[in-house]
């Protein structure tokens, strides 16, 4: 490093050996331009070009030669659309650093090779201070048809923006000056002018809707097809009214639509209805009697054949009870008086004639204990066998022959039978027999146990204990 | 609340290329070096 003072190498000294110059103090001087170098170039790159401007011209205070700070100011210039300050911070830059100093050469390179720029920015920039004079005059809407026309041509000319939106601001077009801030906002945003426009533009605009919602009422505005509708409350309520006398007769028209149906075509689908019901049923009466009548011709016929079939089957039990009346004589002849007895009971008394009734009756009195014996026995199997019904008919049968048979003995049991197929009256008839007739057998004895604690739930064994 | 007057004061006039050459020697482009130097240079005289 050089001493700035005498030219003289200096190294890392603090102090030139050479004049004494501070070099310490120097070099802290060139290390701040370059602090203020880094932290514009930070701005810049976040769009906050009026910080970034700032910081740079602080930069180049410190240390003028520092040209990538001056480039980099004539590029904030450039994008915020002061394109003559830009020009001139390169042009200077060029003069203070001619050599390897690439950047300033591309920028002025790029401004010289398009001719017409920089007449047609020197134009804008023209009517930009024009505007201000028609600002300055009064003349408010020739300074915003300038302004417009500026930033039509010269897009980041952010100067013109902000005056725009005052112009905006001062006619009351909060909506149209938000906008242009906005569009402003894009290019710095980090303007301080810029933001105070912008809060100036929110407030009026709440001011402005608050003002709004309290006309509300007055105005009524709707869309209706492409056209937009404005109208008074009054009117549009009174267009509502209409409305809602129209739905009302609608409404009123649907009602009377529904009673007339229901009073006039319901009922008349309804006697369709039971027309077709009665119908139905008389045709099903028809059939009934028809069924009836058919039934009955049937009776008659089944009766008819019945009838044939028992003089058919007299006929036939003739011949078999003669048969088994010769057999039941023959087997008592033999001795066989089991044979006997069991032959004389498939004799049919009715069918025989008067000497084979006589006969009969002469074999049935001499077989009658066997027959009974055999019908008590047969009831007592069945009745050990718990096949209380079968024991039922053969008890029957004996009690129809003998009802003291074996000491009343065939009664009980047949009481018994009775008790235990839950026929309980039945039950305590035949055990009242049994007391009445035999009280002091021993049937008669459990008869008047059953009888006494009308306990007809005893089981068989019970009994016989 | 912005008064529109006031707001305008601030607003100058930009600078067009004719006006440029002037500016750039206008331009006071002394800084902090410059002013270290002539304080030396003022200590040396001294």
């Amino acid at each position: 490093m050089q001493c700035f003072r005498c030219g003289v190498e200096v190294g890392n000294e603090k102090v030139c050996y050479n004049c004494g110059a501070d070099i310490l103090l120097y070099k802290q001087i060139i290390y701040t331009s370059y602090v203020f170098y880094n932290q514009g170039l930070e701005k810049a790159k976040v769009h906050d070009l009026s910080g970034a401007i700032e910081t740079l011209k602080q930069s180049l205070q410190y240390y003028k030669y520092n040209t990538r700070a001056r480039n980099l100011l004539g590029l904030c210039y450039y994008q915020v659309g002061e394109t003559v300050r830009a020009l001139n911070e390169w042009v200077l830059s060029k003069n203070l650093q001619e050599d390897d100093n690439p950047y300033a050469d591309r920028y002025l390179a790029e401004i010289e090779n398009d001719p017409g720029l920089l007449s047609k920015l020197n134009s804008t920039i023209k009517k930009y201070n024009q505007a201000i004079e028609y600002c300055k005059a009064g003349s408010r809407d020739l300074a915003s048809i300038q302004l417009k026309k500026v930033i039509s041509q010269n897009p980041n000319l952010v100067r013109a923006h902000q005056l725009l939106a005052l112009l905006y601001i001062q006619d009351k077009k909060y909506s149209d000056a938000r906008k242009v801030l906005i569009a402003a906002s894009k290019i710095d945003s980090n303007n301080t002018t810029t933001i105070r426009y912008i809060h100036e533009v929110k407030e009026r605009l709440k001011e402005q809707n608050t003002g709004r919602r309290r006309k509300k009422n007055d105005v009524v505005t709707f869309a209706d097809g492409n056209d937009t509708v404005i109208m008074s409350e009054n009117s549009f309520r009174s267009m509502l009214d209409n409305s809602r006398s129209s739905f009302m007769n609608i409404l009123l028209g649907l009602v009377v639509g529904l009673l007339i149906c229901f009073f006039l075509v319901v009922p008349t689908v309804k006697s369709n209805s039971s027309d077709k019901n009665t119908k139905t049923i008389l045709a099903l009466n028809k059939e009934l009697k028809q069924a009836d009548s058919d039934n009955k011709a049937l009776q008659n016929e089944v009766d008819e054949l019945k009838e044939s079939l028992s003089a058919y089957d007299d006929k036939q039990d003739v011949a078999t009870s003669y048969d088994n009346l010769f057999a039941a004589q023959n087997s008592l002849d033999a001795g066989d008086e089991k044979s006997a007895s069991e032959s004389i009971q498939l004799v049919t008394k009715d069918v025989l004639g008067e000497s084979g009734q006589r006969a009969y009756d002469s074999l049935y009195t001499k077989l009658g204990p066997t027959i009974v014996k055999g019908y008590y026995d047969d009831g007592n199997k069945f009745y050990l066998e718990e096949n209380y019904e079968s024991a039922i008919t053969n008890f029957e049968k004996v009690v129809e022959i003998d009802e003291g048979y074996n000491n009343g003995a065939a009664v009980f049991l047949l009481g018994d039978c009775y008790r235990l197929t839950g026929e309980k009256e039945s039950a305590l008839d035949c055990f009242t027999k049994v007391v009445e007739n035999y009280p002091n057998s021993k049937w008669g004895r459990q008869a008047k146990t059953y009888i006494a604690v009308d306990d007809t739930e005893l089981n068989a064994a019970e009994v016989g204990e | 609340m912005i008064d529109f007057e006031e707001e305008l004061k601030k607003y100058e006039p930009a600078i067009e290329v004719e006006q440029a050459e002037a500016d750039i020697k206008a331009r006071d482009l002394t800084d902090l070096t410059d002013l270290l130097f002539n304080m030396t240079n003022g200590n040396v005289q001294k």
